[in-house]
């Protein structure tokens, strides 16, 4: 048997066992059939398996999760979600990317908040001096939860953390304003505008406190117009005769300075400007 | 003071596990002086090489003591002043000659230039020249052996301790070693070595050892020895018949159309020669052959 | 002085083994293709690539610590070259030492080698130059170091397959021994527990030089954590070193 006729039977072979082997893929469904995850060692495990190479580990397994995650026709790709996370983030608890990330896909593609939120957590207790996975958490709690004490405590924390950027404080101001506390979230803003170190705080701040005394003073003129309409059978003439029939002690301004406006004909009044910032 | 002296050496191994014990050297007794060439002779097994790894400090003995020019053999001091060749020598094949050379130098601290001159004259010496820059796997034996005895010469010690230094080497190799030789002994050095070949032993040695079985069988000048041999006397001769020559000497053996009569006594010569010219026969030759090296170790060896 | 020599001689031999360029050659493909897998991350990519390539680098300067350290000996001995350098007025002490010198030096060409590489990765990825990596390859080679020296003490007594499993073992137990003071207090027996603690103080604890984790995160470390992993290394090398000369006087060469 010469040496050319060896080599053709060797390819030959090889090609054959390559075929043998697509089939036996094609059997099988790798995801399903594999318990991928059961065999998938605790994150202590695998710190000590991994003799020293534990970042290395950590990256291979995040890099695997995204790709896996990403893969849409395994619908029950998320039964070991927050397993897989929870091993990454053990191995190298002070890798940032496995928190953000895998909170993300816990948000939006397995549509698990809470699930979410306990990784951010995880990510805050781990890596102290991160604002982000607080404002994140926050910021999940406020838009899917509408858990808004919830929410103003995660950015109360967040705002407390070194170089946390100042929109962090506002929101938490914001979060106490959507529990209808409007006096205390009033206070907060005003410390806001006081202490604003841009432009851009001011303005926010400036807006928002504008709202917020509306929404304060408002609901007491309108009470002290119709207590006007109770007793006299008319709508007061100017807001000033409120003050003159001792109905009310002072009319307030708007947060700019000007007066609310006033309708006498219909008994209306209603601010110079409206910032829809209560959406519920 | 004698350059190597060896008393009572003793050496055993273990095999293992084993309880039982391999008496390898059972007290040896050698003593060289300085100037002598020393053959170190005994058949396969007997401890030669044992003996010289003793010597070397590559094996420990059990028992006994190896002085160098008063020194122990093992210490730095004695190595200082010994050049060795092992059986078989094998070198870093990754290095040539010249780079081996050098090394060896290096590990006596030679400085490189009184090296480098020292390496040239080497390997002139040797007759390895124009191979000086190849690398060593690609010497043949010969050319090992060769380098082998270089590199024992590299520090110019007073002392050369060379086992079965002509393994390997042609005839012409080992004429050229054995004028080597003869000529470092023709330097005031000392030379002992072990070998099988006993014609070359013959040429050279002043002092021979015979071991046998872990034993100095027996030790002298070999000057001596031979003397002391007995001589014995070969006639030559034809133009007789079996039956006659019977009669004369039953001694004999016959040799295409010769007999040649064996005779240890001397005085027997002249009554032979006469009883066969007598018989009508023809005396072709009257030899003296004196016993060989080969002879007496044949001897010591059947009288174990 | 012949240690120098003898240092000398066992880095050539070692150059001139074409195992050790292979190995060379493949961890720096490996450390190149760090800048591949990085691709495939979501985030910091630079950080994966320096995982990836600091784990390559130090995975195959292991293999070549183990690889040119068992032969290192026992070829000498097998091959009895050995016979003419202890024949000359070289001691067995300084043999050993040599043998080490001579592999230290190996090493430090085979990781000058791949870190290089590594560093110029990272500055064309924008990675700029960090001296924490320097510290790290500074801790590596301590720990490549220490290999050394335990695949040269298996090697002065033992076959190369043997001195491969026991240097091995002792590489992989080294990296976990930080369990063994948690694992400690899980055992019942105050004997066991003993034994244990023991152990941990006599066997290898090679995970302090990886600061792999330090490294690319760029968490702070302590100077006291540094200086005594030096002092660490340095004494336990020299322990290494002293028995296996202890073990080497009483060899014998048959």
């Amino acid at each position: 048997m010469n040496g050319k006729l060896l080599a053709v039977i060797f390819l030959s072979l090889l090609l054959l066992a390559a075929v043998f082997q697509n089939r036996y893929d094609s059997t099988i469904s790798y995801f399903s059939d594999r318990s991928t995850f059961v065999s998938l060692p605790s994150g202590k495990a695998l710190k000590i398996l991994s003799f020293g190479y534990q970042n290395l580990t950590a990256d291979l397994l995040f890099i695997w999760s995204i790709q896996f995650y990403s893969t849409y026709y395994l619908t029950n790709r998320f039964d070991y979600l927050e397993r897989v996370y929870n091993t990454i983030t053990d191995i190298t608890p002070q890798y940032k990317e496995p928190y953000i990330i895998g909170a993300l896909i816990m948000v939006f593609e397995a549509k698990d908040i809470p699930m979410a939120i306990r990784l951010l957590d995880k990510g805050s207790r781990n890596i102290e001096k991160e604002w982000f996975f607080d404002h994140e958490a926050g910021y999940y709690c406020y838009k899917y939860l509408k858990d808004y004490s919830r929410a103003e405590a995660y950015y109360a924390r967040a705002a407390s953390k070194p170089n946390a950027p100042s929109f962090l404080k506002r929101m938490k101001a914001h979060m106490v304003y959507l529990q209808d506390d409007p006096k205390v979230a009033y206070q907060m803003w005003l410390d806001i505008y006081n202490n604003a170190r841009d432009r851009l705080e001011k303005d926010s701040a400036f807006n928002h406190l504008y709202q917020i005394k509306a929404e304060i003073d408002l609901p007491v003129l309108q009470q002290e117009i119709a207590g006007f309409k109770e007793n006299f059978r008319r709508f007061p003439a100017t807001l000033a005769e409120l003050v003159r029939t001792g109905i009310a002690k002072a009319i307030p301004r708007d947060f700019s300075g000007n007066d609310y406006q006033y309708d006498p004909l219909q008994g209306a009044i209603k601010a110079q400007r409206v910032f829809k910032w209560k959406q519920r | 003071m004698k350059t190597l002296e060896i008393t009572n050496l003793k050496k055993s191994f273990r095999s293992n596990f084993l309880i039982k014990k391999y008496h390898i050297l059972k007290g040896i007794d050698i003593s060289v002086e300085q100037g002598e060439i020393y053959g170190f002779l005994g058949p396969n097994g007997a401890g030669k090489t044992t003996t010289i790894k003793c010597i070397m400090g590559l094996l420990f003995p059990n028992e006994g003591e190896i002085l160098v020019n008063g020194q122990p053999s093992a210490s730095i001091a004695a190595r200082r002043q010994i050049g060795f060749l092992p059986e078989n020598p094998y070198f870093y094949d990754y290095l040539s000659a010249s780079e081996l050379l050098h090394f060896s130098a290096s590990l006596f601290a030679i400085p490189a230039t009184v090296a480098r001159e020292r390496i040239d004259l080497l390997i002139k010496q040797v007759g390895l020249e124009g191979h000086e820059h190849l690398k060593l796997r690609k010497f043949s034996k010969g050319m090992t052996q060769r380098l082998g005895m270089a590199q024992a010469l590299i520090q110019d010690p007073v002392c050369l301790i060379l086992d079965e230094p002509f393994s390997g080497l042609d005839p012409i190799g080992r004429k050229e070693f054995r004028d080597l030789i003869l000529n470092l002994k023709g330097q005031g050095k000392t030379i002992f070595f072990s070998s099988h070949i006993l014609q070359d032993m013959e040429m050279m040695v002043d002092k021979v050892g015979i071991i046998i079985n872990g034993r100095i069988s027996r030790q002298g000048q070999l000057s001596e020895m031979i003397a002391s041999s007995t001589q014995y006397h070969e006639i030559v001769c034809s133009r007789i018949s079996e039956k006659q020559l019977t009669k004369i000497n039953p001694n004999f053996v016959s040799h295409d159309n010769q007999f040649i009569i064996t005779l240890d006594n001397e005085a027997d010569i002249n009554l032979v020669v006469e009883s066969i010219i007598h018989n009508n026969g023809l005396v072709i030759a009257v030899n003296p052959v004196k016993k060989t090296l080969e002879d007496i170790f044949l001897k010591e060896l059947r009288e174990v | 002085m012949n240690i120098k020599g003898l240092a000398f001689n066992t880095f050539k031999e070692s150059a001139r083994n074409k195992m050790f360029y292979l190995l060379v050659f493949f961890g720096i493909i490996f450390a190149l293709s760090s800048k591949l897998i990085s691709f495939l991350t979501l985030g910091d990519t630079i950080k994966v690539l320096k995982d990836t390539g600091l784990a390559a680098i130090n995975f195959f300067c292991v293999l070549i610590a183990i690889f040119t350290g068992i032969n290192l000996v026992y070829k000498e001995i097998e091959k009895k070259t050995i016979f003419n350098i202890l024949s000359k007025p070289v001691t067995r002490d300084h043999f050993i030492i040599g043998k080490f010198f001579g592999l230290a030096l190996t090493m430090l060409v085979a990781l000058i080698a791949m870190a290089g590489i590594f560093f110029i990765l990272v500055l064309l990825v924008g990675g700029g130059f960090d001296f924490k990596i320097l510290l790290y390859f500074f801790m590596l080679y301590l720990e490549l170091l220490i290999i050394v020296a335990i695949s040269l003490l298996f090697s002065s007594f033992s076959t190369p397959i043997l001195s491969f499993i026991f240097t091995v073992s002792l590489y992989l137990i080294g990296h976990i021994m930080w369990t063994f003071n948690e694992f400690k207090s899980l055992l019942r027996s105050p004997l066991l527990e003993k034994f244990t603690h023991m152990l941990y103080y006599i066997l290898p604890n090679l995970d302090k030089f990886n600061i792999k984790n330090e490294v690319v995160l760029d968490l702070p470390m302590r100077t006291g954590t540094i200086l005594f992993s030096i002092l660490y290394a340095l004494v336990y090398i020299m322990a290494l070193l002293t028995v296996t000369i202890m073990i080497f006087r009483k060899r014998e060469f048959l």
